[in-house]
């Protein structure tokens, strides 16, 4: 099948910036994607400032406050795994496919590791100081709300990497083709900077 | 548009698709952006229908003063499920779906829209969540209207859980076309089509996707929020448990303000075309008419608790709320005295699409007006909850979009059918849905002042008159309307051969043929100009063959 050439044809990036899917199509998109999750969030931490404000004092009566040292540990796992994951891409970048491989692996352990600390956490507060949910009043409301939400973006990063990954070990992504992985990158910083939010209005103010 | 740069006279090379083959791909899972506009124009028109019929409900059962045509309850469900509907299922979908698939690409030059999968995607969430909210009948439908404020919708029946889940849909739906349209306008203009050469269509839906974008994932919060409360007890807006009622009117209102816009926006952006296209003169006030689209959509994020003066907001915030929504009256003057100053020594031909335009300046103005009546905090203590409130949102909403959609129907379904719409019984649905309207909507401003509540199925007797005769002439309306079906029924058999530019209007879309091809385009044109000085030549290159009979190389990778 013939392609219609015209005269004065530019790159092969010109023609394809006119139909396909390229990459700066997909980095826009993806981005705005994520302008529109960051809202999400917002709302949410707006909700909690409101309900917060709203209140007699915070923590509300009869809650301890939240245990920050265990917490901070876990940001620090989770801050690890977005520079692990900047390396991985770097790597890439240079070719580097094993130290990338290995980069990755770490993320996505890191990750786990923090879905972990987080899962132990819930459980504490669940189980010894009784707080829920649906149980516990804006408190419970707020808090399993927005760390769960997150939680839950952890959990879709940590599936999108190992799929990631096994992409690139099967040869989808190239030296100068690898949108997934600028995607896969951009999506677990962005996670990070939620958690940045999260954990200053939660354990620290 | 970073690298590709402006060829001279023949257009870059491209690659064109083979047409898919095949009904189902072709005109059900279809990814080309045509067929999807025309698939939300045909959903939404049917959503119209129902949410009509439900409008008459209301009037019916408001001929007698106590009422009788529904029980109570059933009023309440039947009210709140039309206002839902129009707003989510007619208006927003037809005037950003519909019109901004069919039109924007065609309008800029492009094969598609930047996502085309993702674009199917978004049409196919619609008519689900319309069912959604339909079925919401079958289990109690919501009945705090379509604000559906706590504690109200805490207490409602299951119906109300499936609105939430509904709207949500509806509202992925709309953010994903957001994404779309934003990747499209600014990765796939022709070469040439700079940012101040963009038709004013396009720069409405610019400035109306971001509101998509932004606004609309507020509002999935705060309906997730509400899903959440009444599915498993988690406490967010009962303030028994703590929570806060006055929070959901926060969470709404921040996207139901700037929702108003996506509901307006885009109709400006095809009054603005079709204005200087029947006065056969260039816009007045080209820049001033897309930075106001822009200066709108962005006060509109500011101005939300307007709607909540009798909410108990505190006084220091009454007023810059109140200050913040007058301005906001200034960009939109600045578009109204635009489009009059390009009506002004024009030479106007009274198409029925053109009348509709005429015919928006002055109920949209009305209704503007009526606004700002309401943004003054000491006339909004009397009139909010009153049937005064609903003259205004249904002058701006029924006589703006709703005429912005039937004169962009009049003037764009040429394009999609290759046959124009009978002119004849056009101006009879104009003139009866003019006076219909009015007829309808007008008694209702001073029913509100006079202190006639919304929302109630009864009323005091001394308002039969004027609530008769709103409900007699909105049968006119509903007939009008109707007329309209049966125009586009008639027309698609019947109707006379459009030819390629029936209108002699000068955007892209009116230089290809009437349908237009799959690709859209032969050879994606350059651009040299505004589209609208009607005393140059066409400001386009590489267009010659667009008309002719020469078959188009088909090739892919
Ligand atoms: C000049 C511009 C406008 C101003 C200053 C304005 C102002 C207002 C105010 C202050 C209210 C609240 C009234 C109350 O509940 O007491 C209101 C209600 C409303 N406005 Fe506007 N408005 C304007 C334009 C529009 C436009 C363009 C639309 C839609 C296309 C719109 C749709 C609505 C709707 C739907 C409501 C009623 C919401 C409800 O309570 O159900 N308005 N407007
Ligand atoms: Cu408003």
């Amino acid at each position: 099948m013939a392609v219609a050439t015209l005269p004065h044809s530019g790159a092969h990036e010109e023609v394809d910036q006119l139909y396909k899917e390229t990459r700066d199509l997909r980095l826009q998109g993806f981005l705005l994607f994520l302008i529109s999750d960051c809202v999400l969030f917002s709302s949410f931490i707006f909700a909690y400032f409101y309900m917060r404000n709203s209140g007699q004092g915070w923590p509300p009566p009869g809650i301890h406050r939240l245990d920050v040292a265990f917490a901070a540990v876990n940001s620090v796992i989770l801050f690890g795994s977005g520079a692990t994951m900047h390396y991985a891409l770097e790597n890439w970048k240079h070719g580097n496919f094993n130290r990338y491989a290995m980069f990755m692996i770490a993320t996505i352990v890191l990750g786990l590791g923090f879905l972990g600390g987080q899962a132990y956490e819930y459980t504490n507060l669940i189980v010894k100081e009784h707080v829920t949910w649906a149980g516990s009043g804006i408190f419970g409301a707020s808090f399993f709300t927005l760390t769960g939400m997150h939680g839950f973006h952890v959990s879709v990063g940590v599936i999108y990497l190992f799929i990631l990954l096994l992409q690139s070990v099967h040869g989808v992504y190239t030296k100068e083709k690898y949108f997934g992985l600028t995607a896969g990158t951009l999506y677990w910083h962005f996670v990070d900077v939620i958690w940045v939010a999260l954990f200053s209005i939660f354990y620290l103010v | 548009m970073s690298t590709a740069a402006v060829s001279h006279g023949g257009g870059i090379a491209d690659h064109i698709h083979p047409e898919p083959q095949g009904f189902i791909r072709r005109y059900v899972f279809s990814i080309d952006h045509k067929i999807i506009g025309i698939q939300y124009l045909i959903t939404g028109f049917v959503f119209l229908v129902l949410a009509g019929l439900l409008a008459e409900v209301i009037r019916t059962q408001l001929l007698h003063a106590n009422g009788g045509f529904v029980s109570a309850d059933t009023y309440n469900e039947v009210y709140s499920v039309h206002g839902s509907a129009m707003v989510w299922l007619v208006i927003i979908p037809l005037i950003t779906g519909g019109f901004g698939n069919v039109i924007m690409p065609l309008q800029i030059g492009a094969r598609d829209v930047a996502f085309p999968w993702l674009n199917m995607l978004s049409f196919w969430i619609f008519p689900v969540a319309g069912l959604m909210l339909f079925s919401s009948f079958l289990m109690g439908a919501p009945v705090a209207g379509w604000t559906e404020y706590p504690p109200m919708s805490l207490q409602a029946g299951a119906g109300t859980s499936m609105w939430a889940a509904a709207i949500f849909l509806v509202g992925v739906s709309s953010t994903l076309t957001g994404i779309n349209f934003v990747v499209t306008m600014f990765q796939m203009r022709a070469p040439g089509m700079t940012f101040t050469r963009m038709p004013l269509f396009c720069w409405a839906q610019l400035a109306t996707a971001p509101l998509l974008m932004i606004a609309t994932t507020a509002l999935a919060a705060a309906l997730a929020a509400l899903f959440m409360e009444r599915q498993f007890g988690v406490p967010f807006y009962d303030p028994t448990k703590g929570g806060s009622p006055i929070m959901w009117q926060h969470m709404f209102w921040f996207y139901s303000h700037p929702a108003v816009y996506i509901m307006i926006l885009p109709a400006f952006g095809m009054i603005s075309e079709i204005i200087p296209t029947f006065a056969r003169k260039p816009i007045f006030g080209y820049k001033m008419i897309a930075f106001s689209s822009m200066a709108i959509a962005l006060a509109g994020f500011m101005v939300w608790a307007h709607h909540m003066f009798t909410s108990g907001l505190a006084p220091y915030l009454q007023l810059p709320f109140m200050i913040l929504t007058f301005t906001i009256a200034i960009p939109t003057g600045v578009k109204i005295f635009s489009w009059v100053a390009t009506l002004w020594g024009g030479k106007i031909h009274f198409t029925t699409s053109m009348m509709f335009a005429v015919g928006f300046l002055a109920l949209f103005t009305l209704g503007g007006i009526t606004g700002i009546f309401l943004a003054a905090v000491p006339f909004d203590l009397h009139v909010h909850g009153t049937y005064f409130v609903v003259a205004h949102f249904h002058y701006v909403l029924v006589g703006g979009s709703l005429m912005g959609i039937f004169a962009g129907m009049y003037f764009y379904f040429p394009k999609m059918s290759g046959r124009l719409m009978s002119e004849k019984i056009g101006k009879w649905h104009f003139w009866l849905f003019f006076i219909g309207f009015n007829g309808t909507f007008l008694p209702q401003h001073w029913l509100g002042m006079l202190g006639m509540p919304r929302r109630v199925p009864t009323y005091d007797p001394q308002f039969t008159f004027w609530n008769q005769f709103s409900s007699i002439s909105s049968y006119v309306m509903t007939f009008a309307i109707l007329l309209f079906f049966i125009n586009i029924l008639v027309s698609l058999r019947n109707g006379k051969k459009a030819g390629p530019n029936p209108w002699g209007a000068r955007t892209l879309e009116w230089q290809i043929p009437s349908p237009p091809h799959y690709y859209n385009f032969k050879h994606i044109p350059t651009v040299y100009g505004l589209p609208y000085d009607f005393s140059q030549p066409l400001p386009y290159k590489g267009l010659e063959e667009e008309l002719t009979d020469t078959p188009v190389a088909v090739g892919a990778h």
